[in-house]
C-alpha cells in the first residue's frame, strides 16, 4: 500500500528565482538584532564616527579660511570657506560611515561570525539580511549627520532653508554606498583587502570638489571625477545647503537612484551565491 | 651530578646517552646564534608577515603621495594664491610649505598601521612571539624585530616620499625642495618622527588583553586630530590658542617643522630645533622602553 505524501509535500516545489525566494520581508529583525548588539559595544567607538568631520570642519575652516576667504559655488554665489566644505564633510561622512558598516562589519561577521548562516537558516532570505543591514546603517547614519547639521546650524554655515533636506539627501548617498559595498565584501578574502577600499576613497575623498572646486583641473579630469558618486552626492548637499540650486541636481539624484538599484540586486545575487547555492 | 652514562664505551652508546652537560652544551650552542640575532630573525619573519599585503605596501607608498600631491598640494594651491609666510619674514609657495608635513604624516601613518593590529595579532590572535618566545629569542628581541621591520617600511614610505615630491618639482617646474643639500634628511626625520608616534603606542598595544575598538579611538581621537591641528595645512600660529597645544604635544608637528627647517630655508633657531629633536628622541626613547618593559611581562606570563 502506498501512502500519499501529505498535500503540503507535494505542492512544495524548489524555490527557484523571483524575489519571492529571497525575500521574507522582515528585514526588521536584522535591525532590531543590530541594535541589540550595538548595547553591548563600547559606545565610544560607535559615537566616534560623528568626531571626524567636525575635527576636519574645525582644521580647514578654522585654519584655511584665513588664506582662502570666499569660494564660488556657482557663478555669482560665493561662500566662506567653511560654508564651503562643510556640506562635503556630510557628503564625505555619509560615504565614510555606510562603507565602514558594510565592509568591515559585515566582513567580520560573514567570515569570523558566521552571522548570516545563522539568520538564512531561519525565514530570512539575502535580501531580508542585506537590506536590514543598509537599514541598520542608514539608522547610524541619521544619527551623525542630525548632528554634524546641528553644528552647521549654530555655526551659521547653512545659508538656505533647504539645508534641512540634506538630512534625506545624506540618507540617499549612504543607501548608495552601503548597498554597493556589501556586495564588494562578498568578493573579500582576507582582511587586507580591505586596504584597496582606501586606496579607492581617498583619492575620491580628495579630488570631489570636498575641498577645492574641481574647476581647476582640465576638462577630462573633471569629466574622471564627474563618474564618481561622491563628486554628486557632494554637490547635491552643497545645493541644498547653500542655496545654489540646479537642474544637475536631478542628475545626481538619479545617480544615487541607480546605484543602489544595481547595488541592491548586485548584493543579493552575492549572498544568494554565497548561502543558498 | 648525574654520571655520564658511557663511560669508556663505545661511541654509539656516548651518542644514546649523552650526559646533561653535553645536552646543555649542545642546546647553548644551537642558541647561540639566534640569541645573537635574534632581533633580525624577528625582522625577518615580519617582513615576510608583509609580503602578504605586499601590494597595498607598495601602492600605499607610491599612490598616497601621488594623490596628496594632486588632490592638496595642487588643488588646494590654485586656492590659496599667497605665499605661506614661514616666520623670520620669508615666504614659499603652498606646495613647498606642505610637502614635508604630508611625508612626516605618512610615515605616522605606516606607524599607527604597523604598531597595533600586527602587535595584537601576535600577542592575541596569531600568537606567534609566543612561539618566537619559546625559542632563544627574547622578548625585547621580538620587540625589535617587530620595530626594525616597520622601521623599513617607513623608510621605504619617506623615500618614495620624498622622490615623488621632487619629480613633482622636476615636472612642473616648481622648486619644490629648495635645499636639496638638507632636504634629504626629512626621510630620517621622518623615520623618527614614526617611531616617536608608534613606540608609545605600541607599548599600549602590547598591553591590550581584548580588541574593544581601542585602535579605532586611537586613529580617530589621537591620529586624526593631530594630523588635522599639527599646522600640517597652514601654520599652527594660524590656529586660536585653544587649539594650539595640539600642535605642542603632537610629535607630527615637532617633525614637519624639522621637516621644513631641511627641505626649505625655514628659520633655524636652535633652541627650537633641540626642542623639536629631544622631544622626538625623548618619545621614541621612552616608547622603545615600555615596550619592551610590555613584552617582557606579557610573554613570562
Amino acid at each position: 500500500m502506498t501512502v500519499a505524501p501529505p498535500e503540503t509535500m507535494r505542492d512544495a516545489v524548489p524555490r527557484r528565482g523571483g524575489v519571492r525566494a529571497l525575500w521574507a520581508g522582515n528585514p526588521w529583525a536584522v535591525v532590531q538584532r543590530g541594535l541589540i548588539a550595538a548595547r553591548s559595544s563600547s559606545w565610544v567607538v560607535i559615537l566616534s564616527g560623528f568626531f571626524e568631520p567636525v575635527f576636519y570642519l574645525l582644521s580647514m575652516g578654522i585654519g584655511l579660511q584665513s588664506f582662502i576667504g570666499e569660494v564660488q559655488v556657482t557663478p555669482g554665489v560665493a561662500v566662506s570657506y567653511a560654508a564651503y566644505i562643510a556640506p562635503a564633510l556630510l557628503a564625505v561622512s555619509a560615504m565614510n560611515g555606510a562603507i565602514y558598516d558594510s565592509t568591515w562589519n559585515v566582513y567580520f561577521k560573514l567570515n569570523y561570525g558566521k552571522l548570516y548562516e545563522g539568520m538564512l537558516a531561519t525565514s530570512l532570505g539575502p535580501l531580508d539580511v542585506a537590506l536590514g543591514e543598509i537599514l541598520y546603517a542608514l539608522l547610524r547614519g541619521l544619527v551623525y549627520a542630525c548632528g554634524f547639521m546641528i553644528i552647521m546650524q549654530v555655526a551659521g554655515l547653512n545659508l538656505a532653508a533647504t539645508a534641512i533636506l540634506a538630512l534625506p539627501a545624506v540618507l540617499l548617498i549612504a543607501f548608495g554606498f552601503a548597498s554597493l559595498g556589501m556586495a564588494v565584501t562578498s568578493y573579500m578574502k582576507t582582511f587586507q583587502h580591505m586596504d584597496w577600499l582606501n586606496i579607492v576613497l581617498l583619492p575620491m575623498f580628495l579630488f570631489s570638489a570636498t575641498l577645492y572646486p574641481i574647476s581647476i583641473y582640465p576638462q577630462w579630469i573633471q569629466s574622471v571625477i564627474m563618474a564618481f558618486p561622491l563628486w554628486h552626492g557632494v554637490e547635491l548637499i552643497r545645493a541644498l545647503t547653500t542655496g545654489a540650486y540646479s537642474t544637475a541636481m536631478i542628475w545626481h539624484v538619479l545617480y544615487y537612484v541607480v546605484m543602489i538599484a544595481v547595488g541592491l540586486v548586485f548584493t543579493t545575487k552575492r549572498l544568494r551565491a554565497l548561502f543558498l547555492d | 651530578m648525574t654520571p655520564g652514562p658511557a663511560q669508556g664505551g663505545s661511541d654509539a652508546a656516548t651518542y644514546a646517552h649523552p650526559s646533561l652537560d653535553e645536552l646543555r652544551a649542545e642546546a647553548m650552542a644551537r642558541g647561540r646564534r639566534p640569541r645573537r640575532f635574534g632581533s633580525w630573525y624577528a625582522t625577518e619573519h615580519m617582513l615576510r608577515a608583509m609580503r602578504a599585503y605586499g601590494w597595498t605596501i607598495v601602492v600605499g607608498a607610491l599612490g598616497q603621495p601621488l594623490v596628496y600631491l594632486f588632490g592638496l598640494a595642487v588643488g588646494l594651491a590654485a586656492l590659496i594664491q599667497q605665499d605661506i609666510p614661514t616666520g623670520g619674514g620669508g615666504a614659499v609657495s603652498y606646495l613647498v610649505f606642505v610637502a614635508p608635513a604630508l611625508l612626516m604624516t605618512a610615515t605616522i601613518a605606516v606607524a599607527s598601521e604597523e604598531f597595533t593590529y600586527p602587535v595584537m595579532a601576535g600577542f592575541k590572535w596569531r600568537r606567534y612571539f609566543y612561539g618566537f618566545n619559546a625559542s632563544a629569542l627574547s622578548s625585547p628581541q621580538i620587540a625589535n624585530g617587530v620595530m626594525i621591520a616597520a622601521s623599513a617600511r617607513m623608510l621605504f614610505a619617506g623615500g618614495a616620499y620624498y622622490l615623488f615630491i621632487w619629480a613633482f618639482g622636476a615636472m612642473t617646474g616648481m622648486m619644490t625642495v629648495p635645499d636639496p643639500a638638507t632636504g634629504w634628511i626629512s626621510v630620517l626625520i621622518g623615520l623618527v618622527a614614526g617611531l616617536s608616534f608608534g613606540m608609545p603606542l605600541m607599548a599600549y598595544a602590547a598591553s591590550l588583553e581584548a580588541d574593544k575598538g581601542q585602535f579605532a579611538l586611537v586613529q580617530r581621537f589621537v591620529f586624526m586630530p593631530m594630523f588635522l591641528f599639527s599646522g600640517t595645512f597652514y601654520p599652527l600660529a594660524v590656529l586660536p590658542w585653544g587649539l594650539q597645544w595640539i600642535g605642542w604635544i603632537s610629535p607630527l608637528w615637532h617633525a614637519t617643522e624639522l621637516g621644513r627647517m631641511a627641505t626649505f630655508d625655514a628659520p633655524v633657531n636652535v633652541v627650537m630645533l633641540v626642542v623639536h629633536v629631544g622631544y622626538l628622541l625623548v618619545l621614541s626613547i621612552g616608547g622603545y622602553l615600555l615596550t619592551r618593559r610590555a613584552f617582557t611581562r606579557r610573554l613570562a606570563k
